[in-house]
């Protein structure tokens, strides 16, 4: 036990001084927790809510002693049921730094129960770069999920369950069953996540599977226009309602985003690719601001029925006037899909700026009008 | 081993005393008192009567939030009316799922392709003993959860605790049945006591702050499908009182698969040489209809009703006058 002790401290050592504000995960189910509770006949407000929000940018300072405990106890059970695991590893799982992490492992192994002899602590230390927890003593067993847990896990396992080509189902089914157990209501489907279907979901994902270069008749809305294209797969993945692949595409040179439901047709060329290197620039790429800033802004002025374009698309700034209108900054990819938007908003979304569009609207409402003659 | 009787350093950490009590109350079968507490965790807890019972009551509470019942118990005999305490394990812990590796491999992969953005979702597979992965192929779905309320939304659906916010201007008192997320953003259902019927509202437009109430004040109704309590744009083109309940729209060839894809083979009912096709799709609600129609700009011409057909010409006619 001696020397267990001596190798944490040697760790703890090793990683010196510097403290960095790293993303905890642990630390933000600690103040998440501290929301719901509030929840019994208390008003939960939005505003200072939002502030303790997962994703938003942790204050730099020492976190909180329940921080560091709602840490502990999703992480030491974790551990006992693996035994052995490298430091780097665990900080990266928990979304940690590494020295938090040996802060936080030291400080549960002096932690136990009276009189704190070596038998009688958590059985926890650091041993070389790894997290060794073999006898699981105290801390062992996980904390229930929160309602909210669990119902964001199996909404996820469901919605992925009904996807096309999932593999491994039996086991999925078999996993969902047990998972529904520990639920407080195993009947209940109280949380769901719709994706959208599309029957070419099936074939993209074989493509990508099989490396197998495709040739695409896609239409393009922005430019009311079908191509042929040659793509090769990198990333099937869905966003705001649509499904999109993201590939490499022969005519441009470049990783384009296609949205699947667009694809008018869709036949194999024959020739198979590299996966490897187009699944790789297809993470980079996915990194990227979609449309970057070299495009377009324009802003519109929209009230009452026509509101929802102030929350249907990616917004560069968003005001609301004394009126009730929402003067919205957009970027635009082309003329014809402010255009398009445009015709749908109606009267209620007019031009702000720039003066060049302020006639879109009319010119695109006549060009229609000229069907109906 | 007595030398070693109390070797916990005079200095310890809020934490680690959080931690210490927690173990402490948990190996313990019987109720503890405060003084008991203070005697076992020696040197942890202030010397100062006061000092030291907020320091409890803070670490009580801490415990408390992390989902940590602590029992309170009132004693008799020559210790009456002193408060003791105790944790029951299995309360507060999880019980074994009993998952096999390829079950967990199985989840993994699953939370991996259909990603919440949340803490709840990481946090939830790692108490089942499972680990985020990466996954290197297939489809890949993000859903947004990043609004305040919906970690309070949920917990009420799960107490069965009604809501009360304002939306639209109105004070609603809901019975919250149950959430959708649906094209890139979330809706509560549930039953709106202000309108007496069950209402869909969208999260993100809930104004100001979500109140909860009582718990165990409702029950769910029998057999609701949330995917189908929250209308689709093709049931919102229907839900209107228009006389005209229907339209046929002829619609280019470019567009054909999407229609298609939308209101299904049976709402065509004709198909042109050209790949063109003429839909009937429904038209009762005139803003939803109008939304969907100029979507497709001059790809898409209503034929009939001759009403609709005119109502559309008015429209654009009034578009194209208002310049």
């Amino acid at each position: 036990m001696a020397k267990k002790r001596a190798a944490a401290k040697t760790a703890s050592r090793r990683v010196g001084a510097k403290r960095a504000a790293a993303k905890r995960v642990a630390g933000r189910t600690a103040t998440k927790r501290t929301a719901s509770t509030r929840t019994t006949s208390t008003r939960a407000s939005g505003k200072s809510a939002a502030k303790r929000k997962a994703g938003a940018p942790r204050r730099r300072g020492p976190r909180s002693a329940s921080d560091r405990v709602a840490g502990l106890l999703i992480i030491l059970p974790w551990l006992m049921k693996r035994k052995r695991v490298r430091l780097s590893t665990v900080a990266q799982q928990f979304r940690m730094s590494e020295e938090d992490l040996v802060a936080d492992l030291q400080m549960a192994a002096v932690c136990g129960v009276p009189p704190y002899t070596p038998d009688a602590l958590v059985d926890v230390f650091i041993d070389d770069g790894w997290v060794v927890a073999e006898i699981p003593k105290l801390f062992s067993r996980p904390l229930r999920l929160t309602s909210a847990e669990m119902y964001a896990i199996i909404a996820m396992v469901e919605a992925a369950q009904r996807l096309p080509g999932a593999t491994s189902r039996s086991a999925l089914t078999a996993a969902v069953t047990k998972l529904k157990r520990l639920a407080p209501d195993p009947d209940e489907t109280a949380v769901m996540i719709d994706l959208p279907k599309d029957p070419l979901l099936e074939e993209l994902q074989h493509a990508q599977r099989e490396s197998l270069e495709l040739r695409i008749a896609y239409f393009n809305p922005s430019r009311s226009e079908t191509s042929n294209r040659t793509i090769r797969v990198g990333k099937i993945f869905s966003e705001r309602g649509h499904w999109y692949v993201l590939a490499d595409d022969e005519k441009s040179g470049a990783m384009r985003n296609f949205r699947v439901d667009r694809i008018q047709s869709i036949d194999r060329t024959g020739k198979v690719y590299d996966q490897a290197d187009v699944a790789r620039r297809a993470e980079s790429e996915a990194d990227r601001d979609w449309f970057g800033d070299s495009l377009e802004t324009v802003t519109l002025r929209v009230r009452d029925d026509a509101s929802w374009i102030a929350e249907a698309y990616p917004t560069v700034s968003r005001t609301k006037n004394r009126d009730g209108s929402i003067d919205v900054t957009l970027r635009i990819t082309t003329e014809h899909w402010l255009s398009r938007l445009l015709l749908r908003g109606g009267r209620n979304a007019t031009v702000v700026s720039p003066a060049k569009y302020q006639g879109l609207t009319a010119a695109t409402a006549a060009a229609v009008r000229a069907k109906y003659r | 081993m007595t030398t070693l009787k109390n070797p916990v350093p005079k200095k310890v950490n809020a934490a680690e005393r959080m931690l210490n009590l927690l173990a402490l109350l948990s190996v313990r079968s019987q109720p503890i008192t405060l003084r008991q507490i203070r005697q076992e965790l020696r040197g942890q807890y202030s010397d100062n009567e006061q000092a030291s019972r907020a320091q409890f009551e803070r670490d009580k509470s801490d415990l408390r939030d992390l989902g940590i019942p602590i029992e309170t118990v009132v004693l008799g005999g020559d210790q009456a009316g002193e408060t003791a305490y105790k944790v029951t394990r299995n309360n507060y812990e999880l019980s074994d799922a009993n998952f096999t590796p390829a079950e967990v491999e199985a989840l993994q992969i699953a939370a991996a392709t259909v990603r919440l953005a949340t803490s709840e979702s990481e946090v939830a597979l790692w108490k089942l003993g499972a680990e985020r992965v990466k996954p290197s192929i297939g489809p890949r779905v993000t859903i947004g959860f990043s609004d305040p309320y919906l970690d309070v939304i949920l917990d009420a659906i799960a107490k069965r605790a009604p809501l009360t916010f304002v939306y639209k201007g109105d004070e609603r008192v809901v019975d919250a049945y149950g959430m959708l997320a649906r094209k890139g953003f979330w809706y509560l259902v549930g039953f709106d006591h202000l309108r007496k019927a069950q209402r869909v509202f969208r999260v993100d437009r809930i104004e100001g702050d979500v109140e909860v109430g009582k718990p165990k004040s409702y029950t769910m109704p029998k057999g609701l499908n949330i995917a189908k309590a929250v209308p689709t744009d093709r049931q919102m083109m229907a839900a209107g009182d228009y006389e005209h309940p229907t339209a046929k729209v002829l619609v280019d060839s470019t567009l054909v698969r999407n229609v298609t894809r939308e209101f299904g083979r049976e709402a065509v009912v004709r198909e042109n040489p050209d790949g063109s096709a003429v839909f009937e799709v429904p038209c009762s609600n005139n803003y939803a209809f109008r939304l969907w129609l100029f979507a497709m700009m001059d790809k898409a011409v209503v034929l009939e009703p001759q009403e609709v057909r005119d109502n559309v010409v008015r429209w654009l006619d009034e578009l194209t006058e208002g310049a």
